[in-house]
């Protein structure tokens, strides 16, 4: 066995032109998904940058029965808030890694600029605590963000655009406030934004937390209290903590990590595709090998004819063609991860102007890509990939090389 | 006794529409340790009888028994070890492999023979490749040798393992008279010493000289079958 994968090493030094190009159509192959993995995961991480950074922040600290309407029923119920007070509010800062955290009053309300009617989500908030959990603050097109008492709101441009408003005009939103009776809450518009998140670009309105208590006659209540960590994997993690800590002090709080959240699962069609690149892989490598395979096996017949008279068994000789393809496999694997480091380091580094590629406001298709889409670094991924390709190399060139081993050798050493 | 028995051996080559009848009923016995030559006009199914021999190919009617095992039961599996153990083939084509050099194409069939130490076999290596006058050539590729010197990396990979049956299809159409000497002397040294029964096929009368045994082969048929002492 020895000797046949030292004959298979010296046929891959000695065709070397085959070799080499065979390596390289599967480096090439190994190259684009390697480059591909990495923008997709560089989109993924903006898709969770947009949705933490506008929408969900790292953890939520709700009633279980609030969860259940949200998620269940699409619901923001009035009857299910709670009060934040200072023991909640140290327990809170207790957590690990903790940065900041801020009070959310969400409601349904109909948005009217005094003609047309849009249904809407209205947020209630603390503008500085918001500020430091939420990157609002530098995605303002117009004016800036309300003080607390005002009677001021802000909402997303596109929204505006909608219902042709801009900054100084009123708005007026219907409300039903926790008795159920109709009411409104009227403002100025303090300020309009432009993000990422496309939820926020045209379904939300900010107004002071203290005015909405007010217009929905909710005195000191909040819907959640959103927290913002050092680092976004620990979430779950301390969601749980957090959460088993609430149970003895606040038992009807829970505690959910951005990662559960609603807007986060669409991001799984990725992976989907990734399976097709995968597959693409396949079949180029795999053509690749094969072809490779079946030239060698026809230049060799006479070799082959010779090793089975000298009493090679069959699998024998399909053992030294596999190696020799699981040579080239592992060349072109080699090859591929060298370029692939060469093609996303400037992606990492520098990134890709998407936005500026196809001229167009990719978040209004729901891309969450606003300016530069930066590549990640995915290890786990160049080791996937290189086996994969080493793995496919080798098997397929299983059945080409039963093909060449299972002629008749007579035939093949008479060229007859 | 006998190291080949043949009854009744026929292989007709089925050539899709036509059939050609390459062997038409050979009874022949070998016996251990003989030195045979099988010699006949071209297409008289010399080459087509030392395939069958050798168990590289199987007979479209008849029985072979080599060693007192009828091969007619066998597999390719099983009739690969007998090759890979017993038999030495020397082709017409030389059927070297390219990337290796003299040395290992030889060192290749006793490496499968898998029974020796790493020392021995280099030393049994080198000793057949200078009987059959290749000592100072064992690094060259096949590519740079001679015909001759390809045919007799040939020979030395047959002998090399010291099977009991050498198969050599037209040993010495490739070699002047001198070297066709010199090989023919080494394998008698080692069927009188070994006992190696050695099989010819040839139009060689040097090579029909060395033969204790002359077998006449026409149309697929033994015609004369003489031994001399
Ligand atoms: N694979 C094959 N397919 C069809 N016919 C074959 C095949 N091999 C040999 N033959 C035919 O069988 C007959 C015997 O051929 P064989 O090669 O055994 O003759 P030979 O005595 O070795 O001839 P030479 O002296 O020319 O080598 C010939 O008629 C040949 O054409
Ligand atoms: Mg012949």
């Amino acid at each position: 066995m020895l000797f046949l994968t030292r004959l298979a090493f010296k046929n891959l030094a000695r065709h070397r032109n085959r070799t080499v190009i065979t390596s390289i159509i599967i480096a090439f192959a190994v190259l684009s998904y390697i480059l591909y993995d990495s923008l997709i995961g560089g989109m993924i991480e903006m898709s969770y940058a947009t949705i933490i950074d506008y929408e969900t922040g790292h953890l939520q600290v709700m009633t279980r029965e609030y969860w259940e309407k949200e998620t269940e029923e699409k619901e923001l119920p009035l009857e299910h808030l709670f009060t934040l007070d200072e023991e909640l509010e140290r327990e809170i800062q207790e957590v690990e890694g903790f940065l900041a955290a801020a009070p959310e009053l969400n409601f349904q309300a109909r948005l009217g600029n005094g003609v047309d009617e849009l249904p809407v989500i209205g947020k209630g908030i603390d503008p500085e605590a918001f500020g430091r959990v939420f990157a609002l603050e530098d995605r303002f097109v117009e004016g800036s963000m309300f003080a607390p008492g005002e009677n001021r709101a802000v909402l997303g441009k596109r929204l505006a655009d909608l219902m042709d408003l801009a900054v100084g005009d009123y708005i007026t939103l219907l409300v039903k406030d926790k008795d159920g009776s109709y009411n409104t809450i009227d403002a100025e518009i303090a300020g309009l934004v432009h993000t990422s998140n496309p939820n926020v670009n045209q379904n939300i309105v900010y107004l002071p937390l203290d005015i909405v208590e007010q217009g929905l006659n909710t005195p000191g209540e909040v819907s959640k209290v959103i927290i913002r960590l050092e680092n976004k994997d620990l979430a779950s993690k301390l969601a749980g903590e957090l959460g088993g800590q609430l149970q003895g002090s606040a038992g009807n709080l829970a505690v959910y990590p951005w990662d559960e959240m609603e807007a986060v699962t669409f991001i799984g069609a990725a992976e989907i595709e990734k399976q097709l690149i995968f597959a693409i892989i396949l079949l180029i490598g795999a053509i690749a090998v094969i072809n490779t395979v079946i030239l060698a096996a026809l230049e060799r017949m006479g070799e082959i004819g010779m090793m089975k008279a000298l009493g090679l068994q069959n699998k024998e000789v399909v053992y030294a063609f596999v190696l020799e393809s699981t040579g080239i496999g592992m060349i072109g694997g080699i090859l591929g991860v060298l370029m692939g480091v060469g093609g996303v380091w400037p992606m990492v580094k520098y990134g890709v102007d998407f936005a500026g590629l196809v001229s167009m406001d990719l978040a209004s298709f729901g891309l969450p890509i606003l300016g530069r889409l930066y590549g990640v670094w995915n290890p786990a991924g160049f080791a996937w990939v290189f086996l994969f390709v080493v793995i496919v190399s080798s098997l397929s060139s299983i059945l080409p090389a039963y093909w060449a081993a299972n002629k008749d050798p007579v035939k093949t050493i008479y060229h007859r | 006794m006998a190291l080949l028995e043949m009854r009744g051996l026929t292989k007709i080559y089925d050539q899709g529409k036509i059939e050609v009848p390459a062997l038409r009923g050979i009874d022949l016995t070998v016996e251990k340790g003989e030195f045979t030559t099988i010699f006949g006009p071209s297409g008289s199914g010399k080459t087509t009888l030392l395939n069958l021999i050798g168990c590289l190919d199987r007979p479209t009617a008849g029985t072979i028994i080599f060693d007192g095992q009828e091969l007619g039961g066998l597999d390719k599996k099983d009739l690969a070890i007998i090759r890979r153990h017993h038999v030495g083939f020397v082709f017409q084509s030389y059927n070297l492999i390219p990337v290796l050099t003299a040395y290992e194409n030889v060192e290749f069939a006793i490496r499968l023979v898998n029974k020796y130490e790493k020392k021995e076999i280099r030393d049994r290596v080198m000793r057949i490749l200078a009987a059959v006058g290749l000592a100072g050539l064992e690094n060259r590729k096949p590519n740079e040798l001679s015909g001759g010197q390809k045919q007799r990396v040939a020979i030395a990979r047959a002998l090399v393992k010291e099977p009991k049956l050498v198969l050599a299809d037209e040993p010495s159409a490739n070699l002047d008279s001198k070297t066709s000497e010199e090989v023919l002397q080494v394998m008698a040294k080692m069927n009188r010493e070994l006992g190696t029964t050695f099989i010819f096929s040839t139009h060689d009368p040097l090579v029909m000289e060395y033969a204790r045994r002359l077998i006449e082969i026409r149309d697929g048929q033994v015609a004369k079958d003489q031994r001399r002492e």
